[in-house]
C-alpha cells in the first residue's frame, strides 16, 4: 500500500516538476550539465601519507585510508586516539589529496567534517598552514597522521605509509 | 534560559576541572551571522512585510575527548527568524558520546542526553548558516515551524557507521522528546492557545547509503511522533492530542562541479479533540525538493530549487479546506510551492556572503499551522529575498 502511494506520489510530482521546469528551471539545468566537467587525472603517487612514528604500521589500505580522514575511525587499533592533520580546504595539496587518495571532492569532505562539529558527533582534523607544520605536527603528536608533497624531505618522528588498494 | 545557563555552567566547571588534571584542551568552534529578508504579503519573516533584520544565527559548541571511548559534546545557539520559529538562546545539544563497539570496519555509538537530529541530510546543522545550502531550507521537509521539534531530543541516539565491501553505511536509531515552550505552543496551534502542548514522545530511525566507487548516497528516515495538549480553563482548543508520522526518501549526487539533491517527505498528521470533543482530522501530506548547486570556482557557488508540498493529499486544490472552513481559509492554504534561485560567495577564509530569491505559490508551511493566518497571507503568489553574512571558527 505505501509502496502505490509513494508512486503515485512521485508520478504527481513528476507533472509538476515538468511544469515548473517549462517555466524556467530549464535554463539552469541545461547550464549545469554544460558546466560538468571531467575530475581532474591527479597521480596518486605525488602525495604522501605519514604517521607518527609511535606506530607501528607502515601501510594502510585504501578503504581505512578513507575512513580515518572522514573521521569514521576514531583509533588506532591499539585503542589510541587517532590525530588527524590536514591542509586547508583550498590549498592544492589538500585538493589533491582528496581526490586522488580519498577519491572524495573537497566540498564533499568539508561537509563531512562540519556536520561532525557542528552536530557535536564527531571533531574535524586539525588545520596546518604549511607542509613544515605538517611535519612538525604528525612527528610531536602521538598517533598522529597527515600528508605531504612527495618532494618535501622528511624529518625524524615519520613512517611515510604506503597506501593498499581494496579493503579493510 | 535560566537551565541553559545552568546546564553551561556545570558543564563549563566539569570540564575546566578535567582539562587541569589531564593537561587536553577543549575543542572550540562557533559561527556568527546576520542577514536582512523581506517577505511580501506573507507572515513568513513578519506581518508588516516590510524589510526585517530577524535572521540572526549563532553559536559556540565545544568537544572533550574523556578518553579513546568517551567524549563530551557540546553547543549553545541564538536564533532569531521573526516568526519563523521563537527567538532566543538554546541549549542546543549536550550529550555524552560513548564508542561503545569499534572493529575494523564498523563503529558503534550511543549519545546520551540533548542530541542534534541525525535522520535527514540537514537536520543536523540546519542552524549553521554556512553548512546548508541556503539561508531558507526546503519547508516541504525543513518546516522552520516544527524546527524545535525537528531539530533533536533530550534522550538516548545509537548512531553505527561501518562499510562492506561494496557500501559505506550510516545508521541511526533515537528515541526522546522536546520541552515545548508557550511561544512554541503558540506558534504552532494559534496565538490564542493559553494551555499546555506536550511531546510525548519522538521516535525516529534513518539508514544512509554510499557506494564505496561512486558519488551517489541514498536514504531512508522514519519518525514517529506523539503529541498532547492540556487547555486551560480560558482556552479557545480543548484537551487532546496529535500524532505525527513521516517517512522521507533522500538521495544526493555529488560531482566535481555540481550536485543534485533530493528529499521526498510522506507524511500523515492526525488530530484529535482539539477543537471541539470528538474533532478528528486525519491528513496525509506530501512533499518534494529537487536541488541542484554549481560550484562555479572555489569561492562561488549557485544554486536552483524547486521545493513542492501539499497539506493533504486528497485535497491538493484546497477546495476541501476551504468549505470545511465555511470559505474563510483559501484554498492556496492547502499548498506550498517554492523556486529558489540562491548564490554564496566565500570572500575570505571562514567568511561568506549568502544570497537568495524565493517566488512561492501558496502558504501551507506557515506559522500558526493550526489556525492560520488569513490576515496577512492574503496573496497565493509572493516573493521572499534574503542575504546573510556569515562567519566562524
Amino acid at each position: 500500500m505505501l509502496v502505490l502511494e509513494l508512486a503515485l506520489f512521485y508520478r504527481s510530482w513528476l507533472l509538476r516538476l515538468v511544469q515548473s521546469v517549462k517555466q524556467g528551471m530549464l535554463a539552469f539545468v541545461l547550464g549545469l550539465l554544460l558546466w560538468t566537467s571531467v575530475i581532474p587525472t591527479v597521480t596518486a603517487d605525488s602525495v604522501q601519507v605519514i604517521i607518527n612514528a609511535e606506530q607501528s604500521t607502515n601501510t594502510l589500505s585504501a578503504a581505512q585510508l578513507r575512513r580515518i580522514f572522514t573521521m569514521r575511525q576514531r583509533q588506532w587499533p591499539d585503542g589510541s586516539l587517532i590525530h588527524v592533520y590536514v591542509m586547508p580546504n583550498n590549498d592544492p595539496l589538500h585538493q589533491h589529496f582528496a581526490k586522488s587518495q580519498l577519491q572524495l571532492y573537497p566540498y564533499q569532505l568539508e561537509r563531512v567534517w562540519n556536520k561532525l562539529v557542528y552536530s557535536g558527533m564527531g571533531e574535524r582534523p586539525t588545520e596546518v598552514y604549511s607542509q613544515a607544520k605538517m611535519l612538525e605536527k604528525v612527528a610531536s603528536t602521538p598517533g598522529a597522521i597527515g600528508y605531504i608533497s612527495v618532494t618535501e624531505q622528511g624529518i625524524d618522528g615519520l613512517i611515510n605509509v604506503s597506501i593498499e588498494e581494496g579493503n579493510p | 534560559m535560566r537551565q541553559l545557563i545552568v546546564l553551561l555552567a556545570t558543564l563549563l566547571s566539569v570540564s575546566s576541572s578535567v582539562w587541569a588534571e589531564s593537561e587536553k584542551t577543549p575543542v572550540v568552534h562557533g559561527f556568527i551571522s546576520q542577514g536582512v529578508a523581506r517577505a511580501s504579503h506573507s507572515n513568513f519573516i513578519n506581518d508588516s512585510g516590510n524589510i526585517s533584520a530577524a535572521l540572526t544565527e549563532a553559536g559556540i559548541n565545544m568537544s572533550y575527548q574523556f578518553s579513546p571511548s568517551l567524549r563530551l559534546a557540546t553547543q549553545a545557539v541564538y536564533l532569531d527568524g521573526g516568526n519563523r520559529y521563537p527567538d532566543g538562546a538554546r541549549l542546543d545539544y549536550l550529550f555524552l558520546d560513548w564508542t561503545a563497539w569499534q572493529t575494523e570496519q564498523w563503529q558503534f555509538n550511543v549519545h546520551l542526553g540533548r542530541f542534534k537530529n541525525y535522520h535527514w541530510l540537514h537536520s543536523a546543522t540546519r542552524d549553521v548558516p554556512h553548512t546548508r545550502p541556503s539561508i531558507v531550507l526546503p519547508q516541504s521537509v525543513y518546516f522552520d515551524g516544527f524546527r524545535d521539534f525537528s531539530k533533536g531530543n533530550d534522550g538516548i541516539a545509537l548512531v553505527a557507521k561501518g562499510e562492506s565491501a561494496a557500501l559505506e553505511w550510516d545508521i541511526h536509531w533515537s528515541y526522546g522528546r522536546t520541552e515545548v515552550n508557550r511561544s512554541l505552543t503558540r506558534s504552532l496551534l494559534s496565538a490564542q492557545a493559553q494551555g499546555e502542548l506536550e511531546q510525548v514522545f519522538d521516535h525516529q530511525f534513518s539508514v544512509f547509503v554510499r557506494p564505496q566507487d561512486g558519488n551517489s548516497q541514498f536514504g531512508l528516515s522514519l519518525v514517529d511522533s506523539d503529541f498532547r495538549y492540556e487547555p486551560s480553563s480560558l482556552d479557545i482548543f480543548f484537551k487532546g492530542g496529535a500524532v505525527t508520522q513521516r517517512a522521507i526518501l533522500s538521495y544526493r549526487y555529488s560531482m566535481a562541479d555540481w550536485e543534485f539533491s533530493s528529499e521526498a517527505l510522506y507524511d500523515r498528521t492526525y488530530f484529535k479533540d482539539l477543537l471541539f470533543p470528538g474533532f478528528e482530522r486525519d491528513t496525509r501530506g506530501q512533499g518534494i525538493y529537487f536541488q541542484g548547486r554549481w560550484f562555479v570556482d572555489d569561492k562561488l557557488t549557485l544554486l536552483a530549487r524547486l521545493d513542492l508540498f501539499d497539506t493533504d493529499k486528497d485535497d491538493r486544490n484546497g477546495s476541501i479546506i476551504f468549505e470545511q472552513s465555511g470559505g474563510q481559509i483559501p484554498n492556496y492554504f492547502a499548498y506550498m510551492d517554492d523556486f529558489t534561485f540562491g548564490a554564496s560567495y566565500d570572500f575570505a577564509n571562514h567568511w561568506q556572503v549568502k544570497a537568495e530569491l524565493h517566488r512561492f505559490r501558496g502558504i501551507a508551511r506557515l506559522t500558526p499551522v493550526f489556525i492560520p493566518n488569513t490576515q496577512v497571507n492574503d496573496r497565493e503568489y509572493w516573493n521572499l529575498w534574503a542575504v546573510q553574512l556569515i562567519h566562524w571558527f
